[in-house]
């Protein structure tokens, strides 16, 4: 890659202070250091990433309103979490987090305190944790 | 307090902080060098170690190691600390930091608040360096961001206790005595490219080194099979992202090991090796053309239609030319 080849593609890092530094040949065939906003292929790896993680959350979000699952599946999926990772952040076992996910009428049983073990998890309020916001 | 610590940006977070921490003592080397002598170039692929659900591919070796193999190969002391107890991880850093001694720290970034929110997986081996404390808040120098930031010391607790896998567990590293430090020398550069090129041809698993990016490549193949066209499309993106995203990046270390060649060619006297960093520089852009070419496959182009067998093409053709490159690396130094 020659210096003038840089990508600045800034879909993803334009407004953060986040960069890469990219290694390119200058005109004497020395590599250079250049900074970089990012590369199209990247952002769109990412982006798909997220449109199909958006994707699941959606069809969750429609099994929460139908009684199906609880706030809490929703919340885990649009936060990229998983029962794993948050029972590990909250001390309840992965099997109890599975289970509040799939049983509303179990969830919605749990105490002030366990709700807000669980949000803490996900850094989000109690309010937002029962809720679809 | 801050420490007057110049904050630089690098390619590799581990290099950053490494090279930032050397520069703290006065020894001033590039990014390339100590990635060169870190012997960083590496590959893997992991279909039985997962994250997201997904198998890690992996373009740098365990966090750690670069330290870890520069500051031995230089001669300088170093400690590190991994803890169980969260409080106690805090205090320790504070005790050190308020010697005046800058602390390297490995963390995850799904809570880092100046992380972009795209960023934010469950990716547990970045690393960071804490400089500074005002008050309640740490003065970090991330090597990914541009100026120098600043953690309250809850964020930056969560951050060295991030959960998933590969836990930080609080890590965290410093150079403790550099007295007994030597001069950068020939011996060293060649014994951190033979260990390079070792690690590139010579683990007997299929799925490290040179070998590995060819059992990728056979993967690859059958993924459409094995995952449906979706997650066949789901895991190239992952790879993708591990190619070219903060802190890993692919194409990107071989452009920087091919920079660290070009800089031992000259310490080791031997234009040959200048010449196998442009054979490499052409391996790193055959990277980015595989990445360029995959992108396709989310992004639905109009227009060409590839197949993963023509894509797996690509990586079985870099595998290849890297295996002839280590090799013929490690019988230039050899002879050398």
């Amino acid at each position: 890659m020659k210096v003038n080849e840089v990508p600045q593609d800034g879909d993803i890092l334009k407004g953060t202070p986040v960069r890469d530094v990219c290694y390119a040949l200058d005109e004497e065939g020395k590599y250079r250091e250049v900074i970089s906003v990012g590369w199209d292929p990247k952002n769109d790896a990412i982006n798909f990433a997220w449109s199909a993680i958006n994707e699941e959350t959606e069809k969750i979000r429609q099994d929460v309103i139908a009684g199906r699952l609880s706030p809490l599946s929703y919340h885990l999926s649009r936060l990229v979490m998983t029962p794993e990772i948050l029972a590990q952040y909250t001390g309840f076992s992965r099997r109890e987090v599975k289970r509040f996910c799939k049983k509303p009428e179990i969830f919605f049983k749990l105490g002030y305190d366990d709700l807000s073990k669980l949000a803490s998890g996900l850094s989000i309020s109690v309010e937002q944790l029962i809720s679809l916001d | 307090m801050e420490l007057e610590f110049e904050h630089k940006p690098a390619g590799h977070c581990e290099n950053g902080v490494v090279r930032n921490l050397l520069k703290f003592y006065g020894v001033d080397m590039s990014e390339a060098m100590i990635f060169g002598l870190g012997s960083g170039i590496f590959f893997s692929h992991m279909p039985f170690y997962k994250m997201h659900g997904m198998p890690v591919t992996s373009f740098r070796p365990l966090p750690g190691d670069i330290f870890t193999r520069v500051t031995k190969l230089l001669g300088i002391k170093v400690k590190k600390y991994k803890f169980r107890d969260q409080q106690l991880a805090m205090e320790k850093l504070d005790e050190i930091l308020m010697k005046g001694i800058p602390v390297g720290v490995l963390v995850g970034v799904y809570h880092l608040p100046y992380f972009p929110r795209e960023y934010r997986f469950h990716f547990n081996a970045h690393n960071i360096c804490v400089i500074g404390k005002d008050g309640d808040e740490y003065v970090v120098s991330d090597p990914v961001v541009i100026e120098k930031c600043r953690l309250s010391s809850n964020a930056l607790r969560i951050v060295r206790f991030a959960k998933g896998t590969y836990p930080p567990s609080g890590r965290m590293y410093y150079i403790s005595d550099i007295q007994g430090m030597r001069v950068l020398d020939a011996s060293m550069v060649r014994k951190a490219i033979l260990k390079a090129c070792n690690r590139m041809l010579r683990i007997p698993l299929p799925m490290f080194g040179a070998d590995g990016i060819a059992y990728l490549s056979r993967r690859i193949r059958k993924w459409e099979r094995l995952y449906g066209k979706k997650g066949a499309a789901l895991n190239l993106a992952q790879v993708i992202r591990m190619l070219e995203e903060i802190g890993t990046g692919g194409a990107g270390f071989r452009f920087m090991y091919s920079a660290f060649l070009q800089e031992a060619a000259d310490i080791l006297n031997n234009p040959r090796i200048k010449e196998l960093s442009m054979e490499l520089t052409e391996v790193g852009d055959k990277w980015r053309d595989f990445a360029y070419h995959s992108a396709r496959f989310f992004k639905q182009r109009e227009g060409e239609i590839e197949t993963y067998d023509q894509i797996a093409d690509k990586l079985a053709e870099i595998a290849k030319r890297e295996k002839e490159i280590f090799t013929k690396l490690e019988r230039e130094v050899k002879i050398g």
